[in-house]
């Protein structure tokens, strides 16, 4: 059943209430960038840019991210590409050769910014939500703390 | 492929965001099938309650039925935890807190 290229991305939408020009500024000013993703080294909104992020290391890996800018349209979309991890690691530290993209759109209440996080290769083992087997079930377990969490956080 | 839509997440958080359907959820999953009658016979619940409960879990995409004579048997459906599996990985709330640090600070520059 399980592909070894099956993929899975993470899909953020959320609206912000400022208009576009000022969303993609905090996308792509490194002094920005800096203040609420991560400081960047050497980031250019660019296309063939290569730019870092700086980590936690996890074993054999340094906690470098790598990155390079795949795609800018100007207050539109801008895509890199998101390099990091070890084979060794497992969890934090894993792996990644994922893309990361930004698409703005306005809207009334201000810009629509999507975040599609892709790429990511999904471990067997995690994948075991799929069937019924053990590790489902340990999935079942972690989500007694992980939504307690977030229902005290969001469901009010 | 299920994506990570935030609707989704939400549904399923609420589904499970309750100790006793919760409860409920996990010995479905853990019996391949399972009627409402079976459920409520090993729980201390009324079988009306158990009842509402199968019904979120089914509106969630969490659970699905299969009537047959005049048994309904439900069972886990694994693809709807997907959603949550994606979510609780590293970067799903990676991402979460990012967004909104990058909140604060479009308020900050932009007030």
């Amino acid at each position: 059943m399980t592909d070894p290229a099956d993929t899975s991305s993470i899909v953020l939408d959320e609206v912000f209430p400022h208009r576009r020009e000022i969303v993609w500024k905090a996308l792509t000013s490194g002094a920005l960038i800096g203040r609420w993703l991560m400081e960047p080294k050497g980031f250019e909104a660019v296309v063939g840019n290569r730019f870092t992020f700086q980590t936690k290391p996890a074993g054999e890996w340094d906690g470098t991210i790598r990155c390079e800018v795949l795609e800018v349209v100007e207050g539109q979309r801008l895509s890199y590409a998101w390099r990091g991890g070890h084979e060794s690691n497992q969890g934090y530290g894993s792996k990644l050769e994922t893309i990361v993209t930004f698409t703005l759109a306005e809207t009334e209440a201000g810009t629509r910014l999507r975040l599609v996080h892709s790429g990511f290769v999904l471990p067997k083992n995690d994948a075991a939500y799929r069937n019924m087997s053990e590790g489902w079930k340990k999935v079942v377990e972690r989500l007694d703390t992980v939504v307690a969490e977030e229902a005290s956080q969001t469901l009010h | 492929m299920h994506m990570t839509q935030p609707e989704t997440i939400t549904t399923v958080m609420r589904a499970l965001a309750d100790p006793t359907r919760r409860a409920v959820f996990e010995r479905i999953a853990n019996a391949d099938e399972i009627t409402v009658a079976e459920l409520t016979r090993t729980s201390n619940v009324t079988q009306g309650a158990i009842s509402q409960h199968v019904k979120t879990l089914k509106q969630a995409g969490l659970v699905s039925e299969r009537p047959e004579g005049r048994n309904v048997y439900y069972r886990a459906q694994p693809a709807g935890l997907e959603p949550l599996a994606d979510w609780m990985s590293h970067y799903g709330v990676f991402w979460r807190e990012r967004f909104a640090d990058l909140r604060d600070l479009l308020k900050e520059i932009d007030p």
